[in-house]
């Protein structure tokens, strides 16, 4: 037990750390693009059945573990462009006098944080769709509200009229 | 007699410590009540404040052995009461912005507390049988208590990393320092625990180590209060071509 409890503590100052250093990068983040269409090719079921039909059992797998590792790097970058939209709306609408403003950044942190949600589940789906590939387990619902968060940052941009490319570029 | 003389330096660099760890909580006392720290961390002032006055009570009594021991654990056990409120405030300042996440991170938490308590049952459980005396039993509930506290700072920054939540500067300063303390004086208590003897260098060198982590604790909290709130950053759009670019890149590895 002693062993556990001071592992513990070790555990908790290594994140301690991490979340400092987190922290700093996340200062300097910016948003990064994301190819929607690229994304929604690496997702359609269609393609997957054609290769899990076309080769073999060992090959088709490889090849999903693949795919797999891409997608994970769009989910992981629409998490984190959704995780910068959510402290722009966060520093839109604590210094915005405009309700209309407020409104449409609280909007746009909701949605955000429900698509920040969705990603932890889509890995978490991808992760296990990784160690048993015949799982088909597809977080298909994250495209649409990526989507509909685009819409909702270029509402906000709008309104501001100073955030206006951003909604292109994410 | 080399032992002897590291002994006693060990002991002076305890004393000198203990000082400047007063020094650095009346400053931080005056920074809180200077900024009205109140208003908005109402609990985390109230512990900052309490610390001090105890401190500085136990400090004018150390001389007295019954006395002091008392005193230390009587305010230690107040000092761990306030700890849980202040991580309770912060939760509250981190998830009270975002509704939709409010809900989910609060049963989240409300069920990390339960996995905790009985871990710290646990610790109660198994080590009791080497509590054979009255400071063994305190420490080994301190331990089991600390082992709530680490666990729910520890969920608060997995949380808000999961979620991908800011922390403002405040409530970043005061988590972390609290964190860095708390996770210190649970090994050390857990160390302490496992010792028979009350005296010695070990026992010394644990001693330094808690004010050492206190004192750090306490530069934290203070530079982070001190320190101006960072701006948000402007959203940095980057250039057509490196779009394309990529866009370019990753189409080749997905139509392979």
């Amino acid at each position: 037990m002693t062993m556990i409890v001071i592992a513990l503590a070790l555990c908790a100052v290594v994140l301690f750390y991490m979340a400092v250093r987190s922290r700093r990068k996340q200062a300097g983040q910016s948003l990064r693009p994301v190819n929607l269409k690229a994304f929604r090719a690496l997702m359609d079921r269609d393609d997957e059945l054609f290769l899990s039909r076309k080769l073999p059992r060992s090959k088709s797998f490889r090849l999903k573990r693949h795919r797999i590792r891409v997608t994970l790097r769009y989910v992981a970058r629409i998490a984190a462009n959704s995780s910068a939209v959510l402290r722009m709306g966060e520093a839109e609408r604590l210094s915005s006098s405009t309700p209309e403003v407020a409104d449409a950044a609280t909007q746009m942190i909701e949605l955000a944080t429900e698509i920040r949600l969705k990603c932890l589940l889509a890995m978490g789906t991808l992760v296990a769709e990784y160690a048993l590939p015949s799982l088909q387990l597809t977080p298909g619902v994250l495209a649409p509200k990526y989507q509909s968060l685009r819409d909702s940052v270029s509402r906000l941009g709008a309104l501001t009229q100073n955030r206006a490319p951003l909604a292109i570029t994410i | 007699m080399a032992w002897k003389l590291t002994d006693v330096d060990l002991k002076q660099l305890v004393g000198i410590l203990w000082v400047a760890g007063m020094v650095l909580q009346g400053v931080l006392s005056l920074v809180l009540l200077g900024k009205k720290a109140w208003r908005h961390f109402p609990v985390f002032t109230s512990y900052a404040l309490f610390s001090f006055i105890a401190n500085l009570s136990v400090y004018l009594l150390h001389d007295s052995r019954k006395l002091y021991f008392y005193g230390f654990w009587i305010s230690e056990a107040i000092t761990i009461v306030l700890g849980f409120g202040v991580v309770y405030e912060i939760f509250f300042h981190l998830f009270s912005s975002h509704k939709a996440l409010l809900r989910l991170a609060g049963l989240i938490f409300r069920w990390t507390i339960v996995a905790l308590f009985c871990v710290a049952l646990s610790v109660v459980l198994v080590q009791s049988p080497v509590a054979s005396m009255l400071r063994n039993g305190v420490l080994i509930f301190d331990e089991a208590t600390r082992v709530v506290e680490v666990g729910l700072l520890m969920f608060l920054f997995a949380a808000s990393a999961a979620f991908g939540l800011h922390w403002k500067q405040a409530e970043f300063g005061i988590a972390l320092g609290l964190g860095m303390f708390v996770a210190v004086e649970l090994a050390g208590m857990t160390l302490r625990s496992q010792m028979h003897s009350h005296d010695g260098s070990p026992w010394q060198v644990l001693d330094v180590v808690r004010s050492l982590a206190f004192n750090t604790s306490l530069l934290v909290w203070l530079g982070y209060l001190l320190a101006p709130e960072r701006a948000t950053s402007n959203v940095v759009v980057p250039k057509r071509a490196q779009l394309e670019q990529w866009n370019q890149a990753v189409t080749e590895l997905i139509s392979r």
